[in-house]
């Protein structure tokens, strides 16, 4: 049997989005779907395939004549939905400047409404609960990190919107079954979770990273913006306990932003200067070398959906140790493709660390290519797209 | 009639006890004392009060017209003044509008005439250096835990000016001297330990001295920020959890950590067991602290840490971190326990240490804390060493 062509928006708010959202887009189109492309365009970009842009303009003026514009459209289409849009978003909304805000956002989503509609972030959810009383079609909803995991502990509001609107959802993407399973909390229904890893870019399979010999200092690196979901603070702790030991090291830290006072408080109370070096940011190259250069990649994060960076240092070749947050543990089994440790907890960090150094060399190689294949039968783009196809195909039967 | 300046980010409000304290016991001891803070503000103070003139960022116009209206009427008022300054500024090699613009933010400063301007913080002397040599007063500073050991992280030498200017030093602990002195502060400056004090008459003793509850009731007062290294607290908290203890752990403040606090307490299935109490005033401050049985500070770092001691005045069983000034506010199986900051195993044995102790002990130790509080922190010392530091 032939399937119709599904017509999939993919909303993230911005065009372009992240990285992987942008790996998503260029795989689906590829595979024949149609892509429609909604939000605020902040670059010009352009994309193979069937993927459709409906922009919403930034500038105060425009965006009044765009909403008038799309207005009069959906008019001709479907009066009834337009006033009834219309009084939706005016009843929400006091301020005039916001309810054009939002007419631009959800107007042109109405006027093209695709088969299925793809929420990438679930903070969406409470930014236009209107969507979902007048789009037509299935939705589906992405599960990533931070939007799910703790922004609604700390949010009362969002917590409510998730539990109103979770259980109207059709479809959910979590990127790891922890975090499908944290989604069920507020009413996901647990059967139409879906767990569909991210992809790692396959020319990095071909890279090969050289191990660890014990002569040379060992070089350590974390990758990952400065935040405190980053557990930079407990990594510190065991570089602190590294050095006390004696034992030969750099540990690199490559994040982007300002430096936090936390860790500048530390370098300077630890004495760390010599042994830790703190890199603003690097462009993905360069950054893909430098981890390349390093013996061991940490991170020490209390919190990740699937962190792509350890994936990206497994499909290179480079030894990683993770802490068991998140969906981690769906990919690092300890001393198989890897290692493991519980989060917060610098001193059987530091034990790891030190495991990892008296390993032999053949240990070293076998768990590098277990890692390597890993990612090659869980994490290739081949597989991901061929679920997200699967996916969204049995939502539309 | 000694005139004494003392310049604050705000004017202490009423609940800010350590100024109003040190404001009232000065102008008892028949001080005059005015206060210049960051803001104009319209409202009925104990002192005099001048707040800053306004800086329009983002509105360059606004602020030229504002610049050179108040440059002249300070000028018109205290000409040598702030010709001291300008050129004082000059001479540090600041450029002409660069000085021009010091002058105006300490515009409200310049025609006063004062014996001492003395700073609340280090970090309110930063672009006022040459202030109290320009009016021809003493330059007085106070040491605070994130003068000394936060700000200059990030901005170094940000106090070689300072250092060139001041004559006398307020340090609330002998550690934040020390470090000051790594800093580049000189040991020829003349220093005076002055630590905070407490009105023991408004934090009474406890009822049940000794005597602990079930389940435990752990208490912490203080902003939630990293200094103050709540996820230490927490981990140790899991760690009770593991072990069958029963317990609560309440904590009072707000700030930035909240979401990464939660977060952690969530993490750790302490959901029913940690409370985040928000910030609540002194009457239920210490309501909170008559309920409670062991007080915590984890801290990373502390100038001296008014709130443990409080908790010590009113009974509590305090453990506290060895950072920094916290050591020489518990002295450790005497008034309190000192354990190895960033270790939560320490925090969680020396709790199950107390809940094992006999109830002789525990109230042996909340009454040594109480004494030494009211022998050691008397409000009425700190006012006499106030009025010595500015005596000469």
């Amino acid at each position: 049997m032939v399937n119709k062509k599904l017509n999939i928006a993919i909303y993230s708010g911005n065009i372009p989005s992240t990285t992987f959202i942008e790996n998503l887009i260029e795989g689906l189109s590829e595979s024949g779907f149609g892509i429609y492309l909604f939000g605020k365009q902040t670059k010009v970009v352009s994309y193979k395939g069937d993927v459709k842009i409906f922009s919403t303009p930034i500038s105060d003026l425009k965006l009044v004549i765009f909403v008038m514009k799309e207005s009069l459209k959906l008019f001709f289409k479907d009066s009834r939905l337009l006033f009834r849009s219309l009084k939706k978003i005016c009843s929400r909304k006091k301020k005039l400047k916001i309810f054009f805000t939002e007419a631009g956002a959800i107007l042109p989503i109405l006027n093209n409404p695709p088969d299925i509609f793809h929420i990438q972030w679930a903070k969406t959810v409470e930014q236009y609960p209107e969507l979902f009383e007048l789009l037509n079609c299935k939705f589906v909803l992405s599960l990533r990190g931070a939007h799910i995991n703790y922004s609604p502990l700390n949010d009362i509001n969002l917590a409510n919107a998730y539990r109103k609107t979770f259980p109207i959802i059709d479809g959910f993407h979590a990127v790891s079954e922890a975090i499908g399973n944290e989604s069920v909390k507020y009413g996901a229904d647990k059967t139409k979770v879906k767990v569909i890893h991210s992809s790692v870019r396959e020319e990095l399979l071909k890279k090969n990273s050289e191990l660890y010999k014990g002569e040379e200092s060992l070089r350590v690196i974390s990758i990952g913006r400065h935040h405190w979901k980053k557990g930079y603070h407990y990594a510190l702790d065991t570089m602190k306990a590294l050095k006390d030991e004696g034992i030969n090291f750099k540990y690199t830290l490559v994040a982007q932003g300002e430096i936090p006072e936390e860790i500048l408080f530390m370098l300077e109370e630890y004495k760390l200067h010599h042994n830790v070096e703190v890199i603003k940011g690097m462009a993905y190259e360069k950054l893909i070398e430098k981890l390349q250069q390093s013996h061991l990649l940490l991170l020490s994060s209390v919190e990740e959906g699937i962190a792509n960076v350890v994936l990206e240092a497994m499909a290179v070749g480079v030894p990683v140790i993770t802490t068991d947050c998140g969906g981690m543990n769906e990919v690092v089994e300890d001393k198989v493709n890897g290692y493991i440790v519980p989060v917060r907890n610098p001193k059987i960090l530091l034990k790891k660390i030190k495991e990892f150094i008296s390993s032999n060399y053949d240990f070293k190689t076998l768990m590098t290519t277990k890692a390597k294949q890993t990612i090659i039968e869980e994490f290739s783009r081949e597989i991901q797209i061929n679920d997200f196809k699967n996916f969204y195909y049995s939502l539309n039967k | 009639m000694k005139q004494i300046g003392l310049v604050l980010p705000n004017a202490p409000q009423y609940s800010e006890t350590f100024f109003n304290y040190k404001i009232k016991g000065l102008q008892n001891s028949g001080f005059d004392v005015t206060v210049f803070s960051g803001k104009r503000k319209n409202e009925k103070y104990f002192f005099k009060h001048f707040g800053a003139y306004p800086v329009y960022s983002g509105k360059p116009f606004r602020q030229f017209v504002q610049l050179v209206f108040i440059l002249l009427i300070t000028f018109v008022r205290s000409p040598y003044n702030v010709k001291n300054l300008f050129t004082a500024e000059r001479k540090d090699g600041n450029s002409i509008m660069e000085s021009l613009k010091t002058v105006y933010i300490n515009a409200h400063i310049l025609p006063h005439k004062l014996d001492w301007l003395h700073f609340g913080f280090a970090t309110m002397s930063l672009k006022r250096e040459n202030v109290a040599k320009s009016i021809g007063a003493k330059m007085g500073v106070s040491f605070r835990g994130y003068d000394i050991n936060i700000f200059p992280l990030k901005n170094k030498n940000c106090y070689t000016k300072l250092w060139k200017n001041i004559d006398k030093v307020h340090t609330i602990s002998d550690y934040l001297h020390t470090k000051a002195l790594k800093l580049g502060l000189s040991k020829e400056i003349n220093f005076v330990k002055i630590t905070p004090a407490i009105d023991t008459s408004l934090f009474k003793l406890k009822d049940n001295l000794g005597k602990i509850k079930n389940p435990l009731e752990i208490l912490t007062v203080g902003r939630l920020n990293w200094i103050k290294n709540y996820e230490t607290a927490i981990s140790a908290m899991k760690i009770l959890k593991d072990k069958r203890i029963d317990f609560i752990y309440n904590i009072i403040g707000e700030g930035i950590e909240l979401e990464r606090l939660k977060f952690a307490v969530h993490q750790s299935g302490l959901n029913d067991r940690v409370f985040f109490l928000g910030k609540l005033d002194h009457a239920k401050i210490t309501e909170k602290m008559h309920r409670s049985d062991i007080y915590l500070q984890p801290s990373l770092q502390e100038g001296f840490c008014v709130s443990a001691l409080e908790a010590q005045a009113t009974g509590l069983l305090c453990i506290v971190s060895d950072a920094d000034g916290l050591r020489e506010n518990v002295i450790e199986g005497i008034t309190g326990w000192i354990v190895p900051k960033r270790d939560p195993d320490a925090f969680a044995g020396k709790i199950i240490e107390i809940i094992n102790l006999p109830d002789v002990k525990r109230k042996d130790i909340a009454l040594n804390a109480r004494k030494r509080v009211e022998d050691d922190f008397k409000i009425e010392d700190q006012k006499i060493k106030f009025e010595n530091f500015f005596k000469e």
